[in-house]
Order: structure tokens, then sequence, then C-alpha cells
């Protein structure tokens, strides 16, 4: 019997809807089987309602890189995807578990058991295992609905991602849904902070040990969450299930006690361990891997799991009748105490000895990059980056990069926080060789979804920062032959992209391009040409007029190792390279490069 | 630790320490010991710390060790902050090198000149070299490394062939001439110098 307020949705129509329900404003994914309708439902209730911006991306990475983004800027995000779509979106995912999110940020991983469209049964839990993340289980479309609201609260409680994984029969299955109010929350804005999302070694280091202690927190929350669930029953025999696993379970063994989990990851153990308390028999229904029976075998606990429940496909009540039935008539097993895992140890930060000056490692003396971030920071643009020596930009006394995530997540971050925060919010910065390894995909995908931003490709024609590789823009292979090279301008205006070349080092030739663009709509890329100075050393030779040099200190504020402050004006080394960035930001015409002054007076 | 002795190397990104780790390396197997060695590089040219670890002995385990017999360092503040890494009565074979990282150049932070002290307190026995006037002897300042493994040679237990089988298999045809002479001179200058280990 349905009240008015009841409807009839598919799990995927229940996951949009109880995305609106939980204040989520950006959504994005990729389509495929059996997850594509949750975006295209959203996107068709959120067009009636205008709260709501909801898009296809060019693939799962770049959606999900998208969604970071739009998290970051403050808006609670939902990406969407197919159970091996999230192999092609694990690069960011693994790392967002140590950045966290800001705003909300929910992924939704589609399982297909049976492979009814796929091709592969992979079994997504593993995935909450492997980035130590929060995973909900929704069984029918009422808590599809319901686990969204649920699944923001958990990530904006405890700074993760959290997989919500269906499967296609919560997808494509149909149940009754009763609405519920909308969630109240508060809203968020973005601050920069480079020690959460700039991962680098030392931060990335600070940040894992955060993950450690998340997991240990987010145990206790499984223990205490109403969706993990202690049904008793009436027959000596006790269930763990979850998804649609539980529904032919349930139906299978209706006088079954049942620890019905809603969060299977981490794993509630004290509740597995009172459910041994109250029966004799405890066998554990899961579709594909043995993923909640292998930890309940970690606590020494008898338990009827993958010899009985197949390992492949999808089950149903038969199957898991006739699996579990003849284990009903046989002698319980001997009862025995769970042994509880012990909390895992996190090693000690390696104590360094305060009073000595740390060695961060820095842009080298001549590096094109200072020029652009010199440049980018006089025009208060603030760009989100990526993986390569120019990641060395976040630190002081350049502090011109906000983020630091995967290969290639640059631009597609740049889009979901343009698109937040309203137009041209942030730019991007990412090498050559990151642009080609990864930066193409996010690009086209601007292009595609209008994106609007300005795209830095620092290109010092190698692969700098792993010791001088060779890649599609040089054309240099392995063995240092020569091979085609392909043309970052010319692949740009082939997707339709504006596109630049400016010499990296040409101050005002650079800057002109960079005010260009500020200036433009749309979407823009500008590549910063200069060879890497290691491979290209100077030949030019800075001189200091001391007499005009009053140690103001804006060249030292750039960070160059080659100069320091002297007694009366500033000191040149032997690292000088003769870049003349140093002399470009000198406002009294101190610093000259070969005898010209590169600065203006 | 069990009969192995562990040489650790610490200098900054570009000084050639990985190279001098692996003349080591390179000695101590012609010597007849097994070797086992790791490095930590990902930073070495951005002028960040780095640092090689290399053990020795008749069988070697783990290429890591906690602890370190002997630091050879190629920069005066990178070995005061190795000085923890060493096991007691460890030796410290420092050049006088001094290298400021960028707070230092920037008045933030001032350059340790406590080296002599430090060692002391730890009772670790320092040895100070002048690596790279010796290496401007020899004909070349980017030679400080391995003049540096000079002055350290006459305290390791590899004979003067050991070491010539070392430097010509881990050095380049090219430059190994000027830095044979960098290691001879280093190695003249402080063979007699009191460092037990």
């Amino acid at each position: 019997m349905c009240s008015v307020d009841s409807l009839f949705l598919s799990g995927n129509e229940a996951f949009a809807r109880g995305a609106l329900r939980a204040g989520v404003t950006f959504a994005c994914g990729y389509p495929g089987t059996p997850s594509t309708e949750i975006l295209e439902v959203l996107s068709a209730t959120a067009d009636r309602d205008g709260r709501v911006q909801a898009e296809w991306c060019i693939n799962e990475k770049v959606a999900l890189e998208t969604a970071i983004g739009a998290s970051l800027a403050g808006a609670r995000s939902l990406v969407t995807m197919k159970h091996v779509g999230l192999n092609v979106a694990a690069d960011p995912f693994m790392t967002l578990s140590l950045t966290g999110v800001n705003a909300a940020l929910v992924i939704v991983s589609a399982d297909d058991p049976g492979m009814h469209s796929s091709q592969n049964e992979q079994d997504n839990r593993n995935f909450a295992k492997f980035a130590k993340v929060p995973m909900l289980e929704p069984a029918d479309s009422q808590e599809a609905y319901e686990f969204v609201a649920e699944a923001c609260a958990l990530a904006e409680e405890f700074d993760v991602p959290v997989l919500l994984r269906s499967t296609t029969r919560v997808s494509h299955g149909r149940s009754r849904v009763v609405a519920r109010a909308p969630v109240a929350f508060a809203p968020r804005s973005y601050e920069r902070s480079i020690d959460k999302f700039v991962m680098m070694p030392q931060f990335a280091r600070q940040r894992n040990r955060l993950v450690l202690e998340r997991l240990a927190k987010l145990r206790e929350r499984a223990e205490r969450t109403p969706l993990n669930v202690l049904e008793a029953g009436t027959a000596d025999l006790g269930i763990i299930s979850s998804g649609a696993a539980y529904t032919y379970a349930r139906e299978a063994f209706p006088k079954a006690w049942f620890l019905k989990l809603g969060m299977s990851h981490p794993l509630p153990v004290e509740k597995v361990a009172k459910l041994y308390r109250s029966v004799s028999r405890v066998a554990v229904v899961e579709e594909l891997d043995p993923f909640i029976e292998d930890q309940v075998r970690a606590l020494g606990l008898p338990v009827v799991g993958k010899e009985a429940i197949p390992a492949d496909g999808e089950l149903d009540q038969e199957i898991v009748f006739a699996a579990l039935e003849p284990y009903l008539t046989r002698r319980p097993p001997r009862r025995r105490r769970p042994v509880m895992p012990p909390a895992a140890r996190i090693s000690a930060p390696v104590p360094a000895e305060p009073q000595l000056p740390v060695r961060p490692p820095v842009l080298c003396a001549g590096c094109p990059h200072r020029a652009v971030f010199a440049m980018l920071r006089k025009h208060k643009v603030s760009p989100l980056g990526d993986i390569g020596c120019y990641t060395l930009g976040a630190l002081s006394p350049l502090d011109s990069l906000d983020s630091c995530l995967c290969m290639g997540a640059s631009i597609g971050m740049m889009a979901g926080m343009n698109k937040v925060l309203g137009r041209r919010a942030v730019a991007a910065v990412l090498g050559d060789s990151t642009f080609f390894h990864s930066g193409v995909t996010p690009l086209i995908d601007a292009r595609y979804n209008e994106t609007d931003g300005i795209v830095l490709v620092l290109d010092n024609r190698t692969t700098a920062m792993t010791g001088h590789q060779g890649h599609p823009g040089t054309g240099v292979h392995l063995d240092r032959s020569a091979g085609p090279a392909l043309d970052i301008e010319r692949l740009c205006q082939g997707i339709g992209v504006r596109c630049e070349t400016v010499d990296a080092l040409d101050t005002e030739a650079f800057e002109s391009a960079l005010k260009r663009e500020l200036g433009a709509q749309g979407l823009g890329v500008i590549v910063a040409f200069a060879p890497c100075a290691l491979m290209a050393p100077g030949e030019q030779q800075l001189t200091v007029d001391e007499e005009r040099c009053n140690l103001c200190g804006l060249c030292l504020d750039i960070g160059c190792p080659a100069l320091a402050p002297g007694e009366t004006a500033v000191e040149v080394s032997a690292a000088c390279h003769g870049c003349g960035v140093c002399a470009a930001v000198c406002k009294r015409g101190a610093l000259s490069v070969a005898g010209e002054p590169a600065g203006k007076p | 630790m069990n009969g192995t002795t562990t040489v650790s190397f610490v200098g900054v990104g570009g000084q050639g320490v990985l190279l001098a780790a692996n003349i080591l390396a390179q000695t101590a197997m012609a010597q007849g010991y097994d070797v086992k060695a790791s490095e930590v590089k990902g930073m070495a040219q951005r002028g960040g710390s780095v640092l090689s670890t290399v053990r020795f002995g008749k069988l070697v385990w783990s290429p890591l060790a906690r602890h370190a017999d002997v630091v050879i360092a190629t920069e005066l503040l990178e070995g005061r902050r190795a000085l923890p890494l060493l096991a007691p009565q460890g030796a410290l074979i420092c050049a006088r090198t001094i290298i400021s990282p960028g707070s230092v150049l920037r008045g933030e932070t001032q350059y340790p000149q406590d080296i002599e002290a430090a060692a002391a307190a730890r009772s670790v026995t320092l040895l100070l070299v002048d690596a790279e006037a010796v290496a401007r002897q020899a004909g070349t300042v980017r030679a400080a490394n391995v003049a540096l493994l000079g002055a350290a040679s006459a305290k390791l237990p590899f004979s003067e062939a050991a070491w010539q089988q070392g430097l010509a298999a881990a050095i380049p045809a090219k430059i190994l001439d000027v830095n044979q002479r960098a290691f001879a001179l280093g190695r003249e200058a402080h063979l007699n110098e009191e460092v037990t280990l």
C-alpha cells in the first residue's frame, strides 16, 4: 500500500533524487551500465529547479578530478561510473583519500555481478579497503535515496571521499521510495591549504598518518551507525550480508538473525561478535569476492561463506537457500571467542633536529618555471597544479600553486572549481610531459563542457623531474634517437582551443600573453616555452650594480638559489645561469644580464 | 650490525653523493665483500638533501640501516644533520664545503657552527676535510666528492688496488684521471689522522 508521498523508483532514479535531497549541486561522470541513468535523471530534474550543474565528462578520471575541483570550491559533489570506470579514475581516487575533501564528495561505483553488460566482474568494495575510505552499500531504492545524504554527512565529518556501491539489481531494480525532507548542512568555502592539497612527499607523509587515524575512527563509527543493523531472528542462524544479496538472504531465511551492513567498510567487528553471541551458525552472503567473509575469518570465527555461496555471478534467493540449507541440519561449529584486530601502529614522524635549517628541494637556478610563477603571482593568478618539478612552485617564497593530486589532475580540477566559483576563478599549470601523459583528455573535456579557464603548459622540452627523459612533445625515444615531435599549440588548435606559445624567459612577451588571456573569455592555453636549465646551461652573466641595489628583497623573493643578500647588495653565486628573471623583477635596474638591463629602471 | 659495516653518504643534490657511494660499493666488491646499497634520489637534482647508504660484509641482508658506522658528508650542514645517523663511536668524515639553504640566505635561519661540539657530545669521531681545496689542487673543484672519499679511504678496510678498481668501475673514462689525482691527494692529506673505526 503506497502513501501519496511514496514513489516507485529505480535505484538510479533514487540516487539522483537522493543527491538533490542531500544538497549536491555538482555532479558528473562517464556513462556505463548500470550507472548511466543517475546523471541523466539528475540533469533532467536539476534543469527544472536549476540548482545543480551536471555534465558528462570525457572519462571517469577527468570526471573524478572535476568533482574534486567542485568539492574544493565548496559544492557537495557526486561522480558516477560503472565498476571498471573506477580503474580509470584510480589515480586521483587513491590520492584523494590522502587529501580528503572540502564539501562532500561521493563516488557512485555501479558494479555488475553476472557481467550483464561488462567486460569483467570486479568487486569494487576492494577499492574501499585499498584506499581506506568508507563504503556504503544500499540494498534497494529507498536506501539508494537515503544513503547519498548519509555519504555526504560522513564525507564532511571525516574529511573523506565516500564510495557508494550499487550493483545492477540496485541500480536497475525498482521499489517504493518515501521522500524525506532535504538535509541541512553548513556551506563551505575554498581556502588555500598546501599541506592538505599539494601531495608532495613531505605533506603526503603527514596526510597518510591522518588517513590511518581516520580509518580507526571510521571503524568506531561503523559500530554505531544506524546503517549497520543487527536484526534479531528466531532460528539458530545468523547471516551477515550487504546490498542486493541481503534481500535474497532475507527472503530465503526469514527466521534467521541478520547483520545487515549498509556500511560494509570498515567492518563493525563488535557487531559481528555480537551476532556470534546470539547464534551458533553464521554465514556471510555476499556477491562476488569474500570481502566481508575474509575479515570475519580473520577474527578467528567459523563462518560459512564462499565454499557454499558462489564467488561469481549474481545470487538470488534460491541459490542462497540451496547453498545454506544443508548447513542447518549439520552440527553447529564449536563456539569461539573472536580475536579482535589490534589497532594498527602508525610510525612516528622522524624527529628533525629543530635548530638545523631544512633544505627543501627548490627550483634550480635558471629554471624557466620560476619566471612563470613570479608572473602569475604578480597578476594574482592562483593555479591548480600537477606533478613535476613545478610542483615546487607551491612552496615559499613563490607560494604560487594550490594543488597537486595526480598526473594530469590540474585541468579537470580547474574545470570543477571554475564551474562552481564562476567563470575563471583559478587557472591550471602542468608540464609538457604531464600534458602528454594525461593533460590532453581533460583539455578536450574542458572544450566539450565549455569550461572557462587558463591552462599554462610549462614546456621545458623534457621530463625533467625524473632525469630528462623524452616524451611525445620532444619525440626523443628511450635510446635518445629522434622521432616525430608533437606540437602542443597545433594540438590545441586541432581541438578548437585558443593557444599561443611564448618564451617563458621573455618577461614582456609572457606578461602580455598572460594579460591577453586574463582579458579573454572561454578556454585558453599558454605554452610557456624554455628548455630546462639543467639541459641548456645559460651563457649570459648576471651583474649587480651595487650603487643601485638597496637590498629591497624583490629579487630574493623569487626563491633563486643563486641569489643571496650581501652586506650592501645582493650577491650572485656561481650557480647563476643568467636567466634574467631576477633582473626583470628588480625595480631599480640594479641587476643586468650581459650588460643589458632586462628589467625597467 | 651482524658483522656488516654501514657507510652513509650525505650531501646536497648535484654534489656527486651518489657517485661517491657507487665508488665505495665497487671498491668493497673488488675487495671481495658482499655489498648492498640504496639511495633516495628523487629530489637529487633539485638542491635537496641526498642520502645514499652502502653496506658491506661477508654476507649482507638488508640494503638499509638505521645507523651508520661511517658517514661521509660532502657538505657541512648535511654532515651536522647526519650526526643522529651515526652509531656510537662512529666516524663522520665531512667536507668543509658550505652550501647555504634558502632560509639561511634569506636570513631566516642561522647556518650551524657547532659541528665539533655536537660530534663530541655524541662521541663521534670527526674528520673535517677541505675537500674543495684538495680537488682544486687536483684540477677541478668538481672532484671534491672523490677527494673526500680519498680522505676517508685511509679509514676503510680496503686495499689501494681495490680503491683503484672501484674508481675505474664507477667513474667515466674521460674524467677518471683527474678523479684519481683528487683521490690520491685526499688520501695522502689524511693518512695519518686519528680516526678509528
